[in-house]
C-alpha cells in the first residue's frame, strides 16, 4: 500500500501548504493600534499595470511617485504641500503609496480596492484611468467610507450615483465637450464661418459611449448637424469600413473618442483611404499618448484635443517647469494630460489630510469637501479646485490644444492661448 | 451609400480577409491538420511582430527581407513548444484536447508576460519601412500597399502549404501520423519528429503573418488576443483539414465583416461574422470544405 | 457491447462511502473555516474559489461527464447575472427569487443553443460555443435597455438576505457559494451512480455503441446542458449581488469561459473532486500573483502565472486528483478499433 502512503503524504502536504499560506496572509491582518499621530499616511492607487492601458498605468505610477517626492522631499514648489517635509499638521508624516493592478477589469479593480482598504488600511484611493473600473472602485470606497479621488476618469456618470466619498478634481467629458463646442462658436466669431457639420466616432466602452452621447447632445443643442455617429468595437483588427463611412459622410469636423490602440489604427486607416477632414477635435485619451505620435508621425499634425494640462502654460503657472523636470527625470518624457492630473490628485488629497490634521476618514472627507485651492497653486489651467455636492470640481476649466510641429500648443481659451489655431473649417 | 463606398468596403474587406487567412494558415496546419489545439496562436503572432520590430530597429533591414529570419525563429519556437509542452498534453489518454487548451492557455499568458517585461506595454510601430503609410488608388478605391503585399504573401503561403501537405512525403506522413500514430511507428516514422516539424512549419507561417502585419499594425503584448478568435473561426468555418477552406473562409469573413458595418452599427460587425459561421455550420456541420 | 459496462456497475460500495465521508469532512472544514479568518481579502479569495468550484462543477456535468466541451459557458453565467439584476433593479423582484428565474432562463437558452449545436462534432462544437457567447456579449454591449457598456449598478437598499445585499459583510456570500458548490457536489455524486451518469459515460466513450443500446443520446445531452446552465446561471446571479455592478465585460467575456472550465481540467475532468481541487489551486494563484506581484507593472505576475499553469499541464496532465487517488475514475471502455477515424485520443 505504498501508493496510499504517497497519496496521503501528498494530501497532507497540500493541506499543510494551504494552511501555512492562509495563516501567513491572515497575519497580514492589521493588528495595528491607532496611534495618536501617524508617522506615515498610506494612499492606495489602482491602475492598469498589465494588459491594455498598462503604459498609462505605469506613467500614472511615476506621476504619483513624483507627487509623493514633492510632498515628502524639500523642493519648495508653489503647490499645496510644496514646501516638502511631509504633512506639517501631522508632524511631518510622510506619504507612502501602495499600487495595485486592476488589469482594465472593473471586477478586479473592485477586489484590489477592497484589498487596499482592508489590508493596507489606506486613508484614500486614487485611480484609475478607465472609467468603467472607476465605477466599481468608487462604489467600494463609498461602502467602506474611504475617499476616492478620480484623478483621470472622465465619464460624466461617475459623480451622478449619489456617492458621498467620490471626488473628482478634473473635468468630465460633458464639460470637455461643452468646451469644444464653445471653441467652435468662438472660431465662428473669429472667422465668420460656422461649423457646418460634425462626424462622431467613438469606441463602445463606458468612455466612448458617454463621450459620444455628450457630443451628440451638445451638437444638437448648438444646431450643428451630426452627419455620422459611428460606434466601433474597441481594439478591432480593422477599422476600414468605419473610416469609409466617415469619409462618405464627410463631416467638416471629426470628433473621435478613442484609446491609444484605436487612435493609432484610426488615423493610419484615414491616411490609407485618403481621408482628411478639415479638422479633428479629439476627446484626448489615446490622442495624447506618446505612442500615438510615434506611430502615426506626420499624420498627427493639426489634431486638436481637449485637455486638462498644457506644458506651455508655464508663464501662468510657475510650478509647471520644476514639476515637469522632476517627472522627466523619472519617466524620461514630459508630463501630459493624464500624468498632470494624477500628480495633482495626490496633492489634493494630501492637502485635505493635512488640513484634517489626522487620518480619521470622516475628518478627511470633511476636509476634502472644504477644499478650495486657487488655480495658481496648481499646474493646471483650472480656475480653482472646489468640489460641489456631487464631488465634482466645476471650476476645472479645460483647454484645447493643437499638435503643431511635434508639440502641443494651447489654442483656447484665447486668453491662455500661446498660438493661434490652425483652422480651415468653412473656408 | 454610394457605389464608391460599396466598392471601397468590398475591396477593404477582401484585403482584410486575406490578412485573416494568412494569420489562420499556420493554425489550419496545426489545429486543422494535426488536430492539436493551440490557444497561444495569437501570442505566436505577437512574438513574430516583436521579433520583426527588434530586427528592424537593430539591423535596419526592411521587414520584407526579414521574413526568412523571423520565419526560422518562429519555426524554432514552434518545435520547442511542441517538444516541451504539447508532447505531454498529447500523452494523456482522455481529454487530451482540454489539456492542450490548458497548456497553451498558460503559454499564451507566459508569452504576454515576457513581452511586457522586455518591451513594456507601450504600443510600438514600425515607421519608415518600404511599404508603410503608402497607399495606391485605383478608380477611386484605395488599397494600402502593406495590405496588398500581405495578400500576395498570403497566396504564396497557402500554395506553399498546400503543396507541402499534399504533394510531399512529409505531408502524407503528417496526415498519417494524425490518423494513427501507432501504426506509423510500425513503418519507422517517428511521430514526435513529424509533429514537431508540423508545429515548426505552422509557427513559421504565423511568423510570416506577423512580419506582414507589423508593417501596418501596432505592436503590443495584447495584439495577439485581437486576432486569435478570428483565426479559430476561419479554420473552423473553412473546415478542419482543408487549407483551401481556410483561405476561402478568411476572405468570406473579411468581406462579411466589412459589409455588415454598412447594415448595422459597426460595433456589432462581428455578430455578422459569427452569424455566418453558425449559419454555414447549420447547413454543413463540418465547415465549408471540411473532411475530418 | 462495451466491456466496461458490467465492470462499471460495480462502483464499489467502499469507494462510494469514502467519497461521501470525504465530502462531509470537507464540508465541515469549509463551514467553520471563514470564522477563523478575518482578513477581507482572504475571504474574498475563498468566495471566488468556491464560486469557481461551483461553476466548474456545473460545467463538469456537461463537459466532464457528458463529454460536450463547451468553451462559452460565461454566456449562462452572464445571462443569470443579468436576469436577476434586471428583475431586481427594474421590477423590484428580490434576488433570492430572481436567481431561480435566472437559472431557468439560462437553462432555456442552453436548450435553444444546444439543439442545433449538438450535431456538431468536437472542435466545431467548441468553437460554436465560443462564437455564440461572443454574439450575446456583443448584443448586450450594444443594448441600451440592459445598460449596454455602462453596465448596471445594483443600488444598495439596505442589508437583507432576501435582497441578498450586505454593506461590507462577506460571510453571507461565502455560505451562499458554499451552498451552491455543495449542491453541485451532491449532484455530481448522484450522477456518478445514476442511470443518467451511465448513459452519459456511454455517450462520451462510445457514442455509436451507446446509440445501439437505444440510449436517447440527444435527450440526455440536452438534459445535461440544461442542468449545467441552470446552476451556472444561479452562480451568475449570486455573483452579481456580490459585486453589485455588472457589465458585459465582467459577466460574459471569453476569458471567463476559460476560467470556468480550467479548474476541472486542472483537477481532473469528469471526476468528483476535480473541479474543487483545481479551483483551490488555480484561483488563489490567479488572485495572489496579480495582487502581490502585479503591482510592479512589469508583467512578472503574468510570467509566473503562465509558468505555473504550464507546469501543472506538463507534470500532471490527467489532473491533480491523480495525486491523491481519492477517487479513481471509471476507466473508459477498453475499446479496440473504435471505428474509421482510429483516433486514440478524444479531443
Amino acid at each position: 500500500m505504498a501508493r496510499w502512503g504517497k497519496a496521503r503524504a501528498g494530501a497532507v502536504g497540500v493541506v499543510l501548504a494551504l494552511a501555512v499560506w492562509f495563516g501567513v496572509v491572515s497575519f497580514g491582518i492589521d493588528g495595528r493600534v491607532a496611534h495618536a499621530a501617524p508617522t506615515e499616511i498610506v494612499i492606495g492607487a489602482v491602475y492598469p499595470l498589465t494588459g491594455p492601458g498598462a503604459q498609462v498605468g505605469l506613467d500614472a505610477k511615476m506621476a504619483l511617485e513624483t507627487a509623493a517626492e514633492v510632498i515628502n522631499g524639500s523642493y519648495d514648489l508653489p503647490v499645496p504641500l510644496g514646501k516638502g517635509g511631509g504633512l506639517p499638521h501631522l508632524g511631518g508624516a510622510k506619504i507612502r503609496l501602495v499600487f495595485a493592478d486592476h488589469q482594465s477589469d472593473p471586477q478586479k479593480g473592485r477586489a484590489e480596492a477592497e484589498r487596499l482598504i482592508t489590508q493596507e488600511k489606506v486613508t484614500a484611493l486614487i485611480g484609475s484611468y478607465q472609467s468603467s473600473v472607476a465605477a466599481t472602485i468608487s462604489q467600494v470606497a463609498d461602502r467602506y467610507g474611504v475617499p476616492y479621488i478620480a484623478a483621470d476618469n472622465s465619464s460624466p456618470s461617475l459623480n451622478r450615483n449619489g456617492l458621498k466619498w467620490f471626488f473628482r478634481p478634473s473635468a468630465h467629458d460633458e464639460m470637455f465637450t461643452i468646451a469644444m463646442f464653445q471653441f467652435f462658436k468662438d472660431m465662428q466669431g473669429k472667422t465668420g464661418k460656422p461649423v457646418p457639420s460634425v462626424s462622431l466616432v467613438h469606441e463602445d466602452t463606458l468612455f466612448g459611449t458617454d463621450s459620444g452621447n455628450a457630443q451628440h447632445k451638445t451638437a444638437d443643442a448648438a444646431g450643428i448637424k451630426v452627419v455620422a455617429d459611428v460606434k466601433y468595437r474597441a481594439n478591432s483588427p480593422s477599422l476600414t469600413s468605419e473610416v469609409q463611412q466617415l469619409k462618405a459622410a464627410d463631416g467638416a469636423v471629426l470628433m473621435p473618442s478613442s484609446y491609444t490602440s484605436d487612435a493609432i489604427l484610426l488615423v493610419k486607416t484615414m491616411a490609407d483611404l485618403g481621408y482628411k477632414p478639415k479638422a479633428i477635435v479629439a476627446q484626448a485619451a489615446g490622442f495624447q499618448e506618446q505612442a500615438f505620435f510615434d506611430a502615426v508621425g506626420p499624420a498627427a499634425e493639426g489634431i486638436i484635443s481637449r485637455g486638462s494640462f498644457s506644458a506651455d502654460l508655464a508663464p501662468h503657472r510657475p510650478a509647471i517647469k520644476p514639476v515637469n523636470e522632476l517627472f522627466r527625470k523619472k519617466a524620461g518624457k514630459d508630463m501630459n494630460d493624464n500624468t498632470a492630473r494624477e500628480f495633482m490628485a495626490l496633492l489634493v488629497v494630501g492637502d485635505a489630510i493635512d488640513r484634517a490634521g489626522s487620518a480619521d476618514l470622516e475628518k478627511v472627507r470633511e476636509a476634502l469637501v472644504a477644499t478650495d485651492i486657487p488655480g495658481e497653486m496648481t499646474i493646471m489651467p483650472w480656475k480653482r479646485i472646489k468640489f460641489d455636492e456631487t464631488g465634482q470640481n466645476l471650476d476645472a476649466t479645460p483647454v484645447l490644444l493643437q499638435y503643431v510641429g511635434g508639440g502641443w500648443h494651447t489654442i483656447w481659451p484665447f486668453d491662455l492661448a500661446t498660438q493661434p489655431p490652425i483652422w480651415s473649417v468653412g473656408q | 451609400m454610394t457605389a464608391e463606398t460599396l466598392a471601397q468596403v468590398v475591396v477593404s474587406g477582401l484585403l482584410t480577409g486575406m490578412i485573416y487567412a494568412l494569420i489562420a494558415a499556420g493554425l489550419s496546419l496545426i489545429f486543422g491538420l494535426m488536430d492539436v489545439v493551440n490557444f497561444a496562436h495569437g501570442e505566436f503572432l505577437m512574438t513574430a511582430m516583436y521579433a520583426t520590430f527588434v530586427l528592424y530597429i537593430t539591423l535596419s533591414i526592411d521587414p520584407l527581407f526579414l521574413l526568412p529570419m523571423v520565419a526560422v525563429f518562429l519555426f524554432a519556437i514552434g518545435v520547442v513548444v511542441y517538444r516541451v509542452l504539447i508532447v505531454r498534453a498529447l500523452s494523456v489518454k482522455v481529454n487530451s484536447g482540454m489539456v492542450q487548451i490548458f497548456a497553451t492557455f498558460g503559454l499564451g499568458i507566459f508569452l504576454r508576460g515576457i513581452a511586457q517585461f522586455v518591451f513594456s506595454p507601450d504600443f510600438k510601430s514600425l515607421r519608415g519601412t518600404m511599404l508603410s503609410d503608402k497607399t495606391v488608388s485605383v478608380l477611386g478605391v484605395f488599397m494600402p500597399l502593406p495590405q496588398l503585399a500581405a495578400s500576395l504573401v498570403c497566396v504564396v503561403a497557402f500554395i506553399g502549404l498546400w503543396l507541402l501537405t499534399t504533394k510531399t512525403h512529409f505531408g502524407r506522413a503528417l496526415e498519417a501520423t494524425r490518423e494513427d500514430s501507432e501504426a506509423v511507428a510500425l513503418i519507422g516514422v517517428d511521430r514526435h519528429f513529424i509533429f514537431a516539424m508540423g508545429w515548426g512549419i505552422g509557427a513559421a507561417t504565423v511568423g510570416v503573418a506577423g512580419v506582414m502585419l507589423s508593417t501596418f499594425y501596432y505592436i503590443s503584448p495584447g495584439v495577439g488576443v485581437t486576432f486569435a478568435l478570428i483565426a479559430y473561426v476561419v479554420v473552423a468555418l473553412g473546415g478542419f483539414g482543408s487549407l483551401p477552406g481556410a483561405l476561402v473562409a478568411g476572405l468570406a469573413i473579411g468581406l462579411v465583416e466589412a459589409l455588415t458595418t454598412l447594415l448595422i452599427p459597426p460595433s456589432l460587425k462581428q455578430v455578422g461574422v459569427f452569424g455566418l459561421y453558425l449559419l454555414v455550420l447549420f447547413v454543413r456541420p463540418r465547415g465549408l470544405f471540411g473532411n475530418l | 457491447m462495451p466491456a466496461s459496462l458490467p465492470a462499471g456497475l460495480d462502483l464499489g460500495e467502499r469507494r462510494r462511502r469514502r467519497q461521501a465521508l470525504s465530502g462531509l469532512v470537507v464540508l465541515a472544514i469549509l463551514l467553520v473555516l471563514p470564522l477563523g479568518i478575518g482578513d477581507v481579502y482572504v475571504r474574498n479569495i475563498l468566495i471566488l474559489t468556491l464560486m469557481y468550484t461551483a461553476l466548474s462543477q456545473a460545467w463538469n456535468i456537461l463537459g466532464g461527464y457528458c463529454g460536450q466541451i463547451s468553451l462559452g459557458h460565461a454566456l449562462y453565467f452572464g445571462i443569470g447575472a443579468y436576469v436577476s439584476t434586471l428583475l431586481f433593479t427594474k421590477f423590484g423582484v428580490p434576488p433570492m427569487l430572481g436567481m431561480v428565474a435566472a437559472g431557468f432562463v439560462a437553462a432555456l437558452i442552453a436548450l435553444v443553443v444546444s439543439w442545433p449545436c449538438f450535431r456538431l462534432s468536437g472542435h466545431y462544437y467548441a468553437i460554436a460555443t465560443i462564437v455564440i457567447a461572443e454574439i450575446v456579449y456583443l448584443l448586450f454591449l450594444n443594448w441600451d435597455w440592459v445598460g449596454g457598456a455602462l453596465g448596471i449598478n445594483v443600488p444598495f437598499r439596505g442589508e437583507s438576505w432576501v435582497s441578498f445585499q450586505f454593506r461590507t459583510a462577506k460571510l453571507p456570500y461565502y455560505y451562499a457559494f458554499l451552498g451552491l458548490a455543495a449542491v453541485l457536489w451532491l449532484a455530481s455524486y448522484w450522477i456518478e451512480n445514476s442511470k443518467w451518469g451511465f448513459y452519459w459515460r456511454a455517450v462520451k466513450d462510445n457514442p455509436i455503441a451507446a446509440q445501439s443500446l437505444g440510449v436517447r443520446l440527444f435527450r440526455s445531452k440536452m438534459v445535461a446542458a440544461a442542468a449545467s446552465a441552470f446552476f451556472t446561471g444561479i452562480g451568475g446571479s449570486f455573483y452579481a449581488q456580490f459585486v453589485a455592478y455588472i457589465d458585459p465585460d465582467s459577466m460574459m467575456n471569453a476569458q471567463l469561459s476559460i476560467l470556468i472550465c480550467l479548474p476541472a481540467v486542472l483537477g481532473g475532468i469528469g471526476t468528483l473532486w476535480g473541479p474543487a481541487v483545481g479551483a483551490a489551486v488555480l484561483i488563489p494563484l490567479t488572485e495572489v500573483t496579480r495582487s502581490y506581484i502585479g503591482g510592479s507593472g512589469s508583467g512578472t505576475d503574468l510570467i509566473l502565472y503562465g509558468v505555473l499553469i504550464m507546469a501543472v499541464a506538463t507534470l500532471k496532465p490527467e489532473g491533480l486528483t491523480g495525486l491523491f487517488r481519492i477517487d479513481g475514475r471509471i476507466k473508459p471502455a477498453a475499446a479496440p478499433a473504435t471505428g474509421p477515424s482510429g483516433s486514440t485520443h478524444a479531443a
